[in-house]
Order: C-alpha cells, then sequence, then structure tokens
C-alpha cells in the first residue's frame, strides 16, 4: 500500500492552473524529493495534499484513505518564513507543539510529551537550545527546531517544504543525516527541493513538477537530461558530466 | 482624603466596581495578548466604535436603558463590523489596515448619528448613553456591575481552557490546520471572545479607549518577559491595576469618566515598561552598553592591545 496517491490533482487560484492533473505514487520507506523551477507549484503541491488550500479537482489518498489530520498519520515542515519567529517562546516550546495532536483539548503537555520533544532536540542537536527564545536561533537552527518539531508529531509520512534554503552547512548535513534516520525507521519523506546539484545524492525517487507532472520514479530513472529540459523548459545547460546550471534567462 | 478613600473602599457598590473594572482588566489584557500576537489589536478598536449603534438602536427599540438590552445591540453590531472586516479581507482587494479604517469610520460614525437622534427625543436627552463613549464605571450599580465581573470571568475562563489551541494557531496556522484543530472555528471563537471582552468594556472603559485596554497591558508586557503564558498573565496583572486604579480615581472625583484614567494608567504601566524592563528596557539597555564598551576599552588597556585593530598597509 502507497503511503502517497495523488490522481489528476488541479488547482488554481484564479483561471490559470497552479497545478493540473498532477498524478504520482510515493513508495514507502523512501525520500522522495520534490523537484521544479520557481512557480512550478512545488509547495502549492504540499499544501493541497494537506488540505491547506482547496482543491478545484482531484483525488489524494494517504495510506488508501482520504486525508484526516486527526489521523496524525502526517507530518508536516512548512518553509520557515511562514511564521512570525518574534513570537515570545523558547525552541522547546515549538517542539511540544508537534504534540498536541496526541494531548487532546483542553490539556496541557504532560512530562512525557517534554521527554520526547527534548529527545528530539537531541535528534537534530538542538538540546543545548531548549530554553533559547527562537528569534535568537539562526536561520539554520530554527529550520532544525522546525523539524524536531514534525518529529515530534511521530507520523508516518513528512512533507518538507524546502528545508535546505538558507541553512549552514552543518545544518544541511544534520537534516540530511535525520532523513536518512527517518528512512531507516520506514518512514516516508517528501521534501521540495531547489538544489538539482545534490538530488542524486540525497534522493531515491524523484518527482519533476511543472503545473503538470512531468516525471516521476527512481532518481537514476528519472533524474536525466531529457526530463531536467522538460521541466525547466530549455533553461537549462550542463556543464561537466554531473554539473548542472540553471541559466538565468 | 484617606477618610475619602477609606470610605470609598467600604462601599459595597464601589467594591463591586473595583471587583468588576479588575477582572475586566484581566480579560482585556489576556485578549489583548493574544490580539496583539496575532495582529488583530485594531480589530479591537473597529469592534469597540461599532458597539456604539449597536448600543444606540437597543435604546431606541426598547425605549428604556436596560444595561443588558443595551449590551446585546453592542455585541450585535460589533460582532458584525469584525465579521465584515474578515470577509471585506478574504473577498476583495482590500488590505486589512483599509478595511478595518473602513468599518469602524462607518459604525462610529453611523452610531454618532442614532446619539444625535436618541438625545432629541424626550427620554434620551437624560438617557446617560454619552457614558458608553468614554466610560463610566463608578456610576454603575447592582446587577450591571455583576454582569461585567461574571462576563469578565467567564472570558478569562475559556481562555484559560484553549489557551494552547489559540498559541499554536496564533504561532503556525498551517501547522494548527495541519494537527487537524478546527482552525476556521478557532478564529471565530477568539474573534467573539475578542468582541465580547469589548462589548463587557465599553461601560466602563467607554468606545473611544476600549482599544487601549486591550492593547496597551499587553504591549507593555511584552517587555518583560519571553515566554507567551508569563507575557499573558503579566499582561492580565497588568490590565487588573489599570482597571482598579481608573477606577478609584473616577470615584474621587464628581463626574471624572473612568476610561481616561484607566487608560493613562495602563500608559504610565507601559512607559515604565518600554523604559525599564529587564533586558528590553531602552534605558536597561543603554545602561548596559555603556557598562560594556567601558569594560572591553578598559580590557584593551589593560593588555596593551590599544591599537589591535590596526593595521599598518
Amino acid at each position: 500500500m502507497n503511503p502517497v496517491v495523488v490522481e489528476n490533482l488541479t488547482v488554481a487560484y484564479q483561471k490559470k492552473p497552479v497545478l493540473s492533473n498532477v498524478s504520482f505514487e510515493v513508495p514507502e520507506g523512501k525520500l522522495i524529493g520534490i523537484i521544479g523551477p520557481n512557480g512550478a507549484g512545488k509547495s502549492t503541491l504540499i499544501k493541497a495534499i494537506l488540505g491547506l488550500i482547496p482543491k478545484a479537482a482531484g483525488e489524494i489518498k494517504i495510506y488508501d484513505k482520504k486525508y484526516r489530520p486527526k489521523d496524525r498519520v502526517v507530518g508536516y515542515v512548512p518553509q520557515r518564513g511562514s511564521v512570525d519567529w518574534d513570537f515570545p517562546t523558547n525552541a522547546l516550546d515549538v517542539v511540544l507543539m508537534g504534540r498536541y495532536g496526541h494531548v487532546g483539548w483542553f490539556k496541557r503537555p504532560g512530562k512525557k510529551d517534554t521527554e520526547i520533544a527534548m529527545e528530539c532536540l537531541k535528534k537534530v542537536g538542538m538540546e543545548k537550545y531548549a530554553n533559547r527564545q527562537i528569534s535568537q536561533l539562526s536561520g539554520g537552527q530554527q529550520q532544525r527546531v522546525f523539524l524536531a518539531r514534525a518529529l515530534a508529531q511521530d507520523a508516518k509520512v513528512y512533507f518538507m517544504d524546502e528545508p535546505f534554503v538558507g541553512v549552514d552547512a552543518a545544518t544541511e548535513r544534520a537534516i540530511i543525516e535525520l532523513l536518512n534516520e527517518l528512512k531507516r525507521q520506514g518512514k516516508t519523506v517528501l521534501v521540495v527541493h531547489h538544489d538539482l546539484q545534490t538530488v542524486k545524492e540525497y534522493f531515491d525517487h524523484v518527482m519533476l513538477l511543472n503545473v503538470n507532472t512531468i516525471a516521476a520514479g527512481p532518481t537514476e530513472e528519472v533524474f536525466t537530461l531529457e526530463n531536467l529540459t522538460r521541466t525547466y523548459g530549455g533553461k537549462l545547460s550542463f556543464l561537466e558530466k554531473d554539473q548542472l546550471i540553471v541559466e538565468q534567462k | 482624603m484617606n477618610d475619602l478613600l477609606r470610605m470609598i473602599l467600604l462601599d459595597a457598590n464601589t467594591q463591586w466596581v473595583l471587583i468588576g473594572t479588575m477582572l475586566l482588566g484581566i480579560a482585556s489584557g489576556v485578549l489583548g495578548g493574544i490580539a496583539l500576537l496575532r495582529k488583530q489589536s485594531l480589530i479591537g478598536d473597529a469592534v469597540a466604535h461599532a458597539a456604539l449603534p449597536g448600543i444606540c438602536i437597543a435604546f431606541l427599540l426598547s425605549g428604556e436603558k436596560s444595561l443588558f438590552v443595551l449590551l446585546i445591540g453592542a455585541t450585535i453590531t460589533g460582532l458584525l463590523a469584525a465579521y465584515s472586516i474578515q470577509f471585506i479581507i478574504s473577498s476583495s482587494i482590500i488590505k486589512e489596515d483599509a478595511a478595518i479604517c473602513l468599518v469602524l469610520s462607518v459604525f462610529f460614525g453611523f452610531g454618532i448619528v442614532l446619539l444625535t437622534k436618541v438625545s432629541q427625543t424626550p427620554s434620551g436627552n437624560k438617557s446617560g448613553l454619552d457614558d458608553f463613549i468614554f466610560g463610566q464605571a463608578a456610576s454603575l450599580v447592582g446587577n450591571d456591575v455583576k454582569l461585567m465581573a461574571g462576563a469578565a470571568a467567564v472570558l478569562i475562563f475559556i481562555t484559560a481552557l484553549i489557551f494552547k489551541e489559540l498559541k499554536v494557531l496564533t504561532f503556525d496556522p498551517s501547522f494548527a490546520k495541519g494537527l487537524g484543530l478546527p482552525t476556521g472555528l478557532l478564529n471565530f471563537l477568539f474573534l467573539s471572545l475578542l468582541v465580547a471582552a469589548v462589548v463587557v468594556g465599553i461601560q466602563a472603559v467607554g468606545v473611544i479607549l476600549m482599544a487601549a485596554l486591550l492593547i496597551t497591558p499587553a504591549i507593555a508586557a511584552r517587555y518583560w518577559t519571553n515566554s507567551l503564558s508569563k507575557m499573558i498573565v503579566i499582561s492580565g496583572i497588568f490590565g487588573a491595576l489599570s482597571g482598579m486604579a481608573g477606577t478609584l480615581i473616577s470615584t474621587l472625583g464628581e463626574g471624572l469618566p473612568t476610561g481616561p484614567f484607566i487608560v493613562v494608567t495602563a500608559t504610565a504601566l507601559f512607559l515604565i515598561s518600554m523604559l525599564f524592563a529587564p533586558e528590553r528596557g531602552l534605558v536597561t539597555k543603554w545602561i548596559k552598553r555603556i557598562a560594556n564598551n567601558k569594560q572591553l576599552r578598559n580590557n584593551k588597556l589593560l593588555q596593551g592591545e590599544k591599537r589591535s585593530g590596526y593595521h599598518e598597509l
């Protein structure tokens, strides 16, 4: 049973669709990169799957069922810029928010939830910063806090929106180690990704997107010059082998 | 003066008024703190102004000054204003600031027209509806005060109950939705609590200054802490202090409106916070920086590194 199945998904803010007839399936226990140019609808795809924005048409199945947040099978890491980091709270508290679904209405997170949250901070190398005000964290550290919060959700499928954007090398390594750890535990992780150079190194599967699905499958089969040219519309050229550059038109 | 104060404090009605304005201050401080972080402070201002036409219509329809009836009128137009703002933002190209401004001025203008109309009616010219402009808690009596105190207490209780949900909704709405929280319902609920706080507060603080009781304790509290729960508690305490102080001052003199004194007290608390709060206060930061610079300079002199930053080219 595939964790994520999307059929003919169409999303339109206005007349022109942002996503049109997108179909793909995701195998369990893999790292999947969602790749495409700016405006291809990568973030929109994730948001539509999670029901954060309405879809115009199509079917989305998570483990063969209509997605319901309260089933708690899905963890979500939004773009770091989507929240106000001046919010009065510390790192541990943000991670604890990942436990709120388990805690339930009207109750406060207990000692066990705090232990789990600390454990998750440790996994992203942030346990020293548990009590640090979030505005005083660096961009990479904020990203790791978001990852820890998703881990605290204890989900089976994770959606991550551009986790590698604007982070330092240490954070990038920490994130990729974490992704591999999740994979070893049999979790499925979908990552919206920008940097073509690291795709082959990081992901087992890729999904090339530009309003439509261009191609989806194992990285070595799908991540080809031909498919990439179709995705990026000829704005792409190879310099030397395995080195890609997106031309600025 | 002391005798007067003692006499006032021993008066049963004044005690109730004090309890009422204190609870009101807590409720406004708590809800205002959350509204501030949700960047909805100005919605409170619009709702307060929009309560005026509701009060006048309720008076014209019922023909009597029953506080309960007037507050129902205030609630209806207040809610209408709040949802109008949300509707305008979500369904037109008008941005939030313009939408709030539009709704506030339209409702308040209409309210003033109605108030003029009310004062021309035989029963209206001594109806005391004018008190709703600047607030007159001190003249409240009996059941009206108990209504205010009870409603404020209920607001505080509900907010405490759903505090965790409001917190995640405020910090990261899409994550809250991903957790399975009914974010639409929670938004609606919070807006309704805010409207309720405003409506309960306008008799004490008045429609023009009610927003100050929502915003000022909250921004003052933000200076003292980096924890949301502490900020909300401090904001509630500041609100309570302002409510009590304003009421006492207003009670001491004949015909002094309560609202302005509540707001002046809240502003004083804000100024103290802005200047002297540990870590964030302007004066505190300034003193720390001077001490720090001095220490850095001294260290360099001691180590003979006066020119360490200087490189010969």
